[in-house]
């Protein structure tokens, strides 16, 4: 029996890579102005929190989980995050605050999906609409207002404040790109999703991983929920609606395997990009907006299509 | 406990017993394995390898006996403390991380477990190739596990366990599968771990493998040491005639009422006629068949024998429509099949009794009557829906017939004995009205009185008609049943034996590939 | 050693009645005018849509699959009606049934999806969640509403059927008839909890797990449409938000009655009285003048609670062998 031949050049991740380059080189082209700073600051701004949400969502899809509850939960620290501010909290608390409510959030994902071997999409599926139903009937839609001035913008102003969202996103999604391959906990997450019950024997602790996956997500959201939180001067409680579903399409487009265990960050904040670029295309393209929940379920399905066949075809290759 | 006599260096296991219900896998065996010693340890299929195995490697508890490593005693061992003593088991199927690279797979199972330590990939990568190096391997740490064939993951598992300090390796079957090349390299391999101190069981069944590596031999045989030799004195005719034995085993003798009692004493019964389904040429590139040859006619069992790594299952997978010819025809009274799917083999008539029953031959969570009907669905329900009455009377003539032992047609197949689980197999697909039965070790595991049963069943069925492929490993059941022996080896069939030919050790002599000189 | 019987377990449903029972009885006291025949029949014609998502999810769940984008799908077929009647000048029964056709075929992409590409079924619903509602936002532009249906059309909604009963009743039940006929008296409802319990013990019985598996996924296909048709004559408009949410009511339905997420064990008079659990705490919710986020707070609270309390007397009980899901060498198997 013949070996196969040495690993493959990434071509899902370079492919998405690729593609992003040349759809950002023609909407350079196309429409110019979608590069000038005026546009083009806001726009970044509005994809970091998207970034750091797709970050959590990679770890929990390479974990061989699912975590549809992430906007829901993005919803609450928000508004948490709002509410600590108008009650006059220091920015620390009101960081803290929105912190600990999402790693509470995701640490009760992770106690139902590891505690009681619950599947991962029917629990997030619970806990999305608990949480989104339980924020609408304490909110009843009302916005967080009165926030004081050094809430927008961390108070610093709108150039600098979007430099430091744009920056802290990046930093981040820079040092968990790092840690998802050098730091050991992080590689434990890869074992699990690609062989649980040899974690088992190798001595890991794979419910404990998958604990900690949930708990992470929620960390991140949290932070997210902050960072877009202060783009505006009030919460909007409806936040974060449909925020999972382009966590995982980003994720999935970047070339991570749904059913664990590979997939690599770079290619996730290519995905994370592509998807940002697509209202702005379809701007250009004179395509209603309305458009664009329907492509991201078609990308979607067209990605995880794919492996699908890469699978099939692989599996019969190997005579 | 303290032992009496001077601490061995070795490992140990005196007078070890395992029993499974009424099977009695392992009696009062003995085994020990010196370091720097590689020691082969053959018998048949079922004579009780892969229990003695379990048993050292923790997975099972004995029921009577004690394990000695290096001097200090256990009762048994679980697989954490198995670890710890320096015991490895090279399964056939390792257990690895498929998506990750052969350098991380081998830290993962060496390295501390600390969760915040930074990895030093070129580091991870040196190690690794120094671990496979110390083997003798000189196989690409940076490529995916999931990418290596077979035989290139166990030398990564062989790597990572002298990494972590194991000292007794026992290798589970590990050239069953393999070409000359790659079972040469192994054995490379294996001298080098002699040549560090380390003690080697290895088991096979390929005589060629253990003449020229092996220090010393232990033949098992129906779960009893029958036999230690030294390497000089094991020749292919002394092993065969250990693992076949001269006369048969008490556990073996087959009870009175298992005579037939319509006299269909194989012999007598009407000798079989036209020739039903004709193989010519079948290959299968995925399982490694090639050029398979056969005719089955009405109302004759055709016995089938081979080792492990055979291609036995393999062939009947794809006379089942599991998986696909690429070579060769299938003929059934004349006419060309093609068989894609085990609906269009059930549609000629071919039913398939699998050797894994839990997972494969019943559904475990439905009933006796559900389970018999549902290869039936088409004659029993034909104006489209469950005629439950039907289907409950029905089971219940097969429970009768069988003589199933359960609670009535209601009860859950999975709670049934193995024994009775297999007879509501054989009822589904009895209820087939099959031209053609293939029947996979259709008694591993059974007990004497079912066993019998079975073999009662399935000389009247073969006298009234039914053609049988009988896939056993079972030399008195073989023997007894069939009319003609062929004899699979490394996806050929390579020999036909006769009923006046057939003897256990000229089968066994084929199915290694040994010549049988003139006895 | 006791042998259990096949034929589902009595106690998971008397549980559940014992539910339904306090439920009753907390919302006669709580609830203005719940204990009235008036309020029952309110209660069945607003369970209809809903309901009849949940009991073509029922078969969906006992492959051990799941079917996420049945509500989505209820909307794209009601814009497709709303679409075809007025733009299209159809009336509105060649409207239906193409809506009808419209819930079929985004069942057989699922089903094409799942079964030929073998795909996990979560992945891909949630992809089609995405797809079909974004269709419905695209074709309506995200504003447009269809209104204006003949009465004729709205009495299938809004009508009576012998002056009392809801005309959707009817149909209701028809479906719930037919269905519970073919998941527990039909070989291939038998073949479907084959599947569930054991995929590869199915396949070496000769079943077509590949044909079955895509058949279920458009019979969901079709019940989204034809709970789309329901709900716009019942709302007498057709929105591109229609049936939002109504995947979670279908599937917390499906497991309360007892159905296991991961296959074979469930039945469709289980899925019924977990409707009607289910619907009795969102009419009596209301009718206490609380408000509606209760219910869907209370019907997620009840999902989990079903199932870790399921979770946790799995762990505790003796129970059934299962089949093996994973590779393990066969052992001799004695009986206990």
């Amino acid at each position: 029996m013949k070996s196969l031949p040495p690993n493959p050049w990434p071509w899902r991740e370079g492919s998405v890579v690729v593609i992003l380059l040349l759809s950002l080189g023609w909407l350079g082209l196309a429409a110019p102005s979608f590069f000038k700073p005026a546009a083009l600051w806001p726009w970044l701004t509005s994809v970091a929190p998207v970034l750091l949400i797709a970050t959590g969502m990679f770890f929990v899809i390479v974990g061989r989980q699912i975590d549809i509850s992430v906007g829901s939960q993005f919803a609450w620290c928000s508004v948490l995050a709002g509410e600590a501010a108008s009650a006059g909290w220091p920015w620390p608390g009101i960081l803290a605050s929105a912190l600990l409510a999402g790693l509470a959030l995701g640490a009760l994902n992770g106690l139902l999906v590891a505690g009681f071997k619950l599947p991962s999409i029917v629990v997030t599926l619970a806990t999305m609409v608990t949480l989104r139903e339980s924020l609408r009937a304490w909110r009843e839609g009302e916005f967080v207002r009165d926030l004081p001035d050094s809430f927008q913008w961390f108070g610093l102003g709108q150039s600098l404040g979007q430099c430091w969202v744009i920056a802290a996103a990046l930093l981040l999604w820079m040092i968990l790109w790092i840690a998802s391959v050098r730091l050991s906990v992080f590689r434990w997450v890869y074992a699990v999703g690609s062989n649980a019950e040899a974690a088992r024997l190798a001595g890991l602790r794979p419910a404990r991983i998958t604990f900690g996956l949930f708990a992470f997500m929620g960390l991140l959201t949290g932070l997210a929920a902050t960072l877009n939180a202060v783009r505006f001067t009030d919460v909007d409680p409806k936040t974060g609606a449909g925020l999972e579903l382009q966590a995982i399409a980003a994720v999935v487009v970047g070339g991570v395997s749904i059913s664990g265990g590979r997939g690599r960050l770079w290619g996730v904040l290519a995905g994370v990009l592509l998807l940002a670029c697509l209202p702005s295309a379809l701007v250009f393209l004179k395509w209603p907006p309305h458009w664009e929940k329907a492509i991201q379920g078609l990308i979607i399905l067209t990605a995880v299509a794919a492996e699908g066949v890469h699978r099939a075809r692989s599996r019969g290759r190997e005579d | 406990m303290t032992p009496l006599s001077p601490p061995s260096p070795g490992l140990e296991l005196r007078g070890i017993d395992k029993a499974f219900g009424p099977i009695q896998a392992l009696h009062r065996v003995d085994f020990d394995l010196r370091p720097g010693e590689i020691h082969a340890l053959i018998g048949e299929n079922g004579a009780g390898k892969s229990t003695l195995i379990k048993t050292v490697a923790g997975a099972l508890e004995p029921d009577a006996g004690e394990i000695g490593v290096q001097g200090r005693t256990f009762r048994s061992l679980t697989p954490r403390l198995s670890r710890e003593l320096g015991i490895a088991v090279i399964y056939q199927h390792p257990p690895l991380f498929p998506d990750l690279t052969v350098a991380e797979n081998m830290r993962l199972f060496l390295g501390p477990a600390r969760a915040f330590c930074v990895i030093d990939r070129s580091r991870q990568i040196e190690r690794a190739r120094e671990c496979l190096a110390a083997i003798g391997s000189n196989l690409d740490p940076t490529l995916e596990a999931g990418r290596l064939s077979m035989p290139e993951q166990q030398l990564v598992e062989i790597a990572r366990a002298l990494a972590a300090g194991a000292q007794w390796l026992i290798l589970d079957e590990p050239t069953a599968a393999l070409g000359a090349d790659d079972a040469s390299r192994l054995h490379q391999v294996l001298h080098a771990l002699r040549a560090k101190g380390a003690g080697c069981c290895y088991i096979s069944h390929r005589l060629e493998d253990i003449t020229g590596l092996a220090d010393r031999v232990t033949v098992l045989r129906d779960g009893r040491k029958v036999a230690c030799l030294p390497a000089a004195e094991a020749t292919g005719r002394e092993m065969i005639r250990l693992m076949v034995g001269g006369e048969r085993p008490p556990s073996d003798s087959s009870p009175p009422h298992v005579a037939q009692p319509d006299s269909s004493a194989p012999g007598t019964r009407t000798s079989p006629d036209s020739v039903l389904m004709r193989v010519e040429g079948l290959g299968c590139k995925s399982s490694h068949l090639r050029e398979i040859s056969f005719e089955l006619r009405r109302g004759e069992i055709l016995g089938l024998a081979g080792l492990v790594g055979s291609g036995r299952t393999e062939l009947a997978r794809v006379l089942f429509g599991l998986d696909p010819l690429t070579q060769g025809t299938i003929r059934i009274e004349g006419q060309l099949c093609r068989i894609e799917s085990p609906a269009d083999a059930l549609s000629l008539g071919i039913a398939y009794l699998p050797e894994d029953r839990r997972r494969h031959g019943i559904i475990a969570e439905l009933s006796v009557a559900a389970n018999t009907s549902m290869a039936s669905f088409r004659r029993m329900f034909p104006r489209g829906w469950l005629d439950l009455a039907r289907e409950r009377c029905e089971a219940q003539s097969w429970i009768e017939r069988l003589r199933i032992r359960c609670q009535g047609p209601e009860t859950l197949a999975g709670t049934l004995s193995g024994g009775n689980q297999q007879k509501t197999a054989l009822a589904r697909w009895l209820a087939t009205s099959p031209r053609v039965l293939i029947a996979d070790e259709p008694t591993q595991g059974i007990d004497v009185g079912a066993k019998a049963e079975i073999h009662r069943l399935l000389q009247s069925l073969a006298s009234e008609g039914l053609a049988i492929l009988l896939l056993s490993s079972d030399w008195p059941e073989l023997l007894q049943l069939s009319d003609r022996i062929g004899v699979m080896r490394q996806g050929r069939l390579t020999a036909f034996f006769s009923k006046q030919e057939a003897s256990p050790e000229a089968i066994l002599s084929a199915a290694l590939g040994h010549e049988v000189t003139a006895a | 050693m006791r042998t259990p019987l096949s034929g589902e377990t009595g106690r998971h449903e008397l549980v559940l009645m014992a539910f339904l029972a306090a439920e009753l009885l907390l919302f006669s006291f709580t609830g203005r005018r719940f204990a009235t025949a008036e309020n029952g029949f309110e209660i069945l014609r607003v369970s209809v849509e809903f309901g009849l998502l949940a009991l073509v999810m029922t078969p969906v769940i006992l492959t051990g699959g799941i079917d996420l984008s049945a509500g989505s799908l209820l909307g794209l077929c009601a814009i497709v009606l709303g679409k075809l009647w007025r733009d299209a000048g159809l009336d509105p029964g060649w409207a239906s049934a193409l809506a009808l056709a419209a819930g079929a075929a985004g069942g057989l992409l699922n089903g094409v999806l799942i079964a030929r590409l073998k795909l996990p079924p979560l992945i891909v619903t949630l992809g089609s969640f995405s797809l079909f509602r974004g269709l419905a936002e695209a074709i309506t532009q995200g504003v447009d509403n269809f209104t204006g249906f003949p009465d004729s059309f709205l009495l299938l909604g809004q009508g009576y059927i012998l002056g009392a009963i809801p005309a959707q009743v009817p149909i209701f039940l028809a479906v719930a008839a037919g269905l519970w006929l073919l998941v527990h008296r039909t070989p291939f409802g038998r073949s479907l909890r084959a599947l569930g319990y054991s995929p590869e013990g199915a396949r070496f019985a000769g079943l077509p797990v590949g044909r079955n598996l895509i058949l279920v996924y458009v019979l969901s296909g079709a019940g989204a449409g034809l709970a789309a048709i329901i709900y716009v004559a019942h709302l007498g408009q057709a929105k591109a938000d229609a049936g939002t949410g109504y995947e979670l009511l279908a599937i917390t339905a499906v497991v309360l009655g007892g159905a296991s997420i991961f296959g074979g064990k469930g039945s469709v008079h289980g899925t019924l009285l977990g409707l009607a659990a289910l619907a009795v705490l969102k009419n009596g919710i209301a009718l206490s003048d609380r408000p509606s986020e209760w219910v869907g707070m209370a019907t997620g609270a009840l999902l989990l609670a079903v199932l870790s309390g399921e979770a946790m007397l799995k762990k505790m009980s003796a129970r059934v062998p299962r089949s093996p899901t994973r590779d393990s060498t066969s052992m001799p198997s004695g009986s206990p």
